[in-house]
């Protein structure tokens, strides 16, 4: 008995010497940056740490806008630590009191983060620096606030256009004649793109597509962005949520347009044989998709796997009617969490990156600026050839965002799940029994808009009741606040 | 008390008091904690405000929740009992004598070994509709199955009315699962049929009746289920699997979406485990028991049922109520392979969990969630514990 608690006894000493032992980690062990150029200037300067998401060439870019800036001054040195779902882990470091000082975010995390009060409002420091509003594009500003506070400054600005494969318009350039388009430009209304779509999908015989003109499901990060192209939109002016408006459910018919057209299971099937988005076999770098709405970063990736692509790039189409250009604007953001260590020096590195920093990081991620004023020189040499396009499609009057709303997360999966639902819908086969040609396409017709609207309502009232019961427990929260 | 009986108790807990620290501080006091949030709205890096049972009620009325547990209920009332009876299965095969024994245990043990995430890259890149392995092998057998279908129906035709065919291909069917149920039965068959045959050339009679049985009904068992279910039989030709949000099958409200009957289809790739804690009881099976029934004259399926089944029950029991709670807890796979997907076909409690928790930031409504998940886990393990009074048998007792 007395050897069983010796060696009991000497596990948990182990145990303890070693533990203290163990020398405590600091943030400069894990940053290779300990080269001469910093052998002065190290231990004096604060260092702190960014969070960023970017992975690939757009890491390297970020690290080199991180060099520039510890190379520009001898006060802080900023380490750059690549972080993926960079917002799900912010959100626990903020909560558990060992944040970031700085940290890389996406548009839409600015609402739940700032309702968390999970960063510190920037606007004080911004008057301070001389930093105000038109130094940005105004929409990409206001991605960066709630409820009329700057929580987040823009770093990667992404304005979407359509992108088309110049090789498979030439190819099909008899047919599109024929069809009374032209073969040496994109189309430029949606009637256009179907017509355009319709003359350059080839089909095997047994239906499936070997190339399709246009598949709206590719690379399905925008789905959200087609109901503006038909006037319509997800929020009104005061950022109430409208799924269900009329125009949304002609984009909803349009959409399911292609899934009736070309079959659901085909373009499923189809779709399957798509590469990841970095990849060679990504669908309109393979040449499997004619024409993909896609953003301002892409022709970095083609570049990388394909770069004697012959492509162009123009604003979406939008339905007959409907003022354009129109763009989906989403963007890459910066903020400082709060409680960080240094949050004097993080606004350092923020300030310098709205000032010099997204000249670096932009022209190596092959992006435009958020800014109003662009450098002399900025777009010459730009590794994107189409950046003056989206930089014009940002600066549209017609440009949308989707506005800051603390039920967005829960609004865009509602959504997605919704437009899966109608993509899939098939009409009763009962309904449609011992109907034949015309009179059945119009009965197909009929019953796709009903289940559209059904669909599209259910998920206004369900995003209505979310929006509801949110702000009424924000209310409560406030009514118990110690005055 | 002496002093030796307190070093006794002092060594004792000074053993277990690891444990009872973890349990302590690492599950029950996060559970306890968990309990109060489901009362709380709880944003994070804010105090938790108490609301009562708001959060059930909501819970009560929120459509996502409902799809999210049909969903998991789906998922656990098919994987469950075809886990079971895999492992079952494959526990008895592995428990015959055999060359190489030991060599099948490993083989059927080593998939659960592989990590989680691994599993769900590969499964996704097999059931890859265009390019995956499980529809490349469909589309094969699909083929050998016409070309055979078709021979049989040509062949048949010129002999018999359709009429005979339909009558002779009911009767072959039903023959053909006999065989399924147990091949002792046409053993016992065959031994009456040809007493004096040697049992070599028995068993090769009993095996080329069993294959020519197979062969003829297969095709009239294919044109039934081609007139019962003609869009499941279209679609199996080559399924969507996980993409596909239609039910299977397809004639069946409320069936399993394909994208879910993929990942029970997955679900078994782990039942190595189930199977190894069959056979280390099916193992401990007094050999006596077997030789007393086979002096009154049972055939193999008498001896399962009457012998190995009863002795076995309590490790039943146990694996049923350990996949009862892996059933209700299933995250990893779905969130890697379909994310919920499509249509929320995929969705399980336990994604719906966290979804609130690390997406929406509610971590009261998620404890909320959390907690009605473990109230129905409890409610079917008592449910299988009381059923299993009657059918499990222990024999210690």
């Amino acid at each position: 008995m007395r050897g069983v608690h010796f060696i009991l006894a000497a596990v948990v000493l182990a145990v303890v010497t070693v533990a203290w032992l163990e020398p405590r980690p600091e943030v400069a062990d894990f940053d290779p940056a300990t080269d001469a150029a910093y052998k002065d200037t190290w231990s004096k300067r604060v260092h702190i740490t960014y969070w960023e998401k970017w992975g690939s060439f757009e890491a390297e870019a970020a690290q080199k806008m991180v060099d520039a800036f510890n190379a520009a001054q001898d006060e802080v040195f900023c380490h750059y630590i690549r972080t993926s779902q960079v917002d799900r882990k912010a959100m626990l470091a903020i909560v558990g009191g060992q944040p970031p000082d700085v940290v890389g975010l996406w548009s839409d995390n600015v609402a739940p983060f700032a309702e968390a009060d999970a960063l510190m409002p920037l606007d004080d420091l911004m008057a301070a620096a001389g930093l105000g509003d038109d130094h940005y594009i105004p929409k990409y500003l206001e991605m960066c606030r709630y409820k009329g506070r700057t929580y987040v400054l823009p770093t990667a600005p992404v304005s979407t256009a359509l992108f088309y494969n110049i090789d498979h318009f030439q190819a099909k350039a008899a047919e599109l004649r024929a069809a009374g388009l032209d073969p040496n430009r994109p189309p430029r209304t949606i009637d256009e793109l179907d017509r355009y779509a319709d003359v350059l999908t080839v089909k095997d015989p047994d239906g499936t597509p070997v190339i399709m003109g246009f598949l709206p499901t590719e690379p399905g990060w925008y789905n959200m962005a087609y109901p503006y192209c038909f006037g319509g939109g997800l929020f009104d002016a005061n950022g109430n949520p409208t799924p269900d408006l009329p125009a949304n459910v002609r984009a909803f018919e349009w959409l399911k347009g292609y899934a009736t057209r070309y079959g659901r299971e085909n373009t499923t099937r189809f779709r399957e044989g798509f590469g990841n988005f970095d990849s060679p076999q990504n669908a309109f770098i393979d040449g499997k998709v004619s024409m993909v709405l896609h953003g301002v970063f892409f022709p970095q990736f083609i570049d990388r796997h394909r770069p004697a692509l012959r492509y162009g790039v123009a604003a979406f189409p939008c339905a007959a009617g409907v003022a354009g250009p129109r763009s989906f604007l989403t963007e890459d953001n910066i903020g400082i969490p709060r409680g960080c260590k240094n949050p004097e020096a993080a606004w350092k590195f923020v300030l310098w990156t709205q000032r010099r920093g997204l000249e670096i990081l932009n022209r190596l991620q092959g992006k435009h600026l958020p800014l109003t004023g662009v450098p002399d020189g900025f777009r010459m040499g730009h590794p994107n050839r189409f950046v003056q396009v989206f930089e014009d499609l940002a600066k549209s009057p017609e440009a949308f965002i989707i506005p800051t709303s603390v039920v967005w997360s829960e609004y865009r999966d509602e959504f997605n799940r919704c437009f899966d639902h109608i993509w899939q819908w098939q009409p009763p086969a009962d309904q449609l029994e011992g109907v034949t040609g015309a009179a059945r396409d119009e009965k197909v017709r009929r019953l796709t808009h009903d289940e559209i609207v059904r669909t599209l309502g259910r998920m206004q009232a369900t995003i209505d009741q979310k929006l509801r019961r949110k702000l009424q427990r924000l209310d409560q929260r406030k009514a118990r606040a110690p005055t | 008390m002496t002093a030796a009986r307190w070093r006794r108790y002092a060594t004792g807990y000074a053993f277990i008091l690891p444990w009872i620290l973890g349990l302590t501080f690492l599950v029950a006091g996060p559970f306890l904690a968990a309990g109060y949030f489901s009362l709380c709205e709880y944003p994070p890096l804010k105090d938790p405000m108490y609301i009562g049972t708001a959060n059930y009620a909501e819970l009560l009325a929120d459509p996502a929740f409902g799809r999210a547990l049909g969903v998991t209920m789906l998922y656990a009332a098919a994987a469950i009992p075809l886990g079971v009876l895999l492992a079952m299965t494959l526990a008895m095969l592995l428990n015959a004598r055999i060359r190489g024994q030991a060599f099948y245990r490993v083989i059927f043990y080593l998939p659960h070994l592989v990590p989680t995430v691994v599993v769900a890259i590969l499964w996704m890149w097999i059931f890859n509709p265009k390019a995956g392995l499980l529809n490349f092998v469909i589309a094969r057998l699909v083929a050998a199955g016409d070309w055979w279908t078709g021979h049989f129906f040509n062949v048949a035709a010129l002999r018999a009315g359709k009429l005979a065919l339909a009558g002779s291909g009911a009767a072959l069917g039903w023959l053909a699962i006999a065989p399924l149920l147990g091949v002792a039965t046409w053993g016992s068959l065959a031994r009456r049929l040809w007493p004096h045959q040697n049992s070599r050339l028995r068993q090769l009679v009993c095996l080329a009746a069993i294959l020519a049985i197979i062969l003829a009904a297969l095709p009239l068992i294919s044109a039934a289920l081609h007139t019962l279910c003609p869009v499941d039989m279209q679609k199996l030709r080559s399924p969507g699997w996980l993409t596909d949000g239609d039910p299977m099958p397809s004639g069946l409200p409320g069936a399993p979406s394909w994208a879910l009957w993929s990942l029970i289809i997955m679900s078994m790739w782990g039942v190595g485990q189930m199977a190894v804690i069959y056979l280390a009881k099916l193992q401990d099976v007094p050999a006596e028991l077997y030789e007393a029934a086979e002096i009154d004259g049972a055939n193999w399926w008498r001896k399962t049922l009457s012998v190995t089944i009863p002795m076995i029950s309590p490790v039943i029991l146990f694996n049923l109520v350990m996949a009862i709670i892996g059933a209700f807890q299933i995250f990893a796979e779905p969130y890697i392979m379909t994310g919920g997907g499509p249509e929320d076909k995929t969705r399980f409690v336990a994604m719906f969990v966290y979804d609130q928790a690390f997406r929406y930031h509610r971590l009261g409504y998620s404890s909320a969630v959390a907690a009605v998940l473990f109230i129905i886990i409890i409610i079917l393990t008592l449910v299988a514990f009381r059923v299993s009074r009657k059918h499990v048998h222990y024999s210690g007792r």
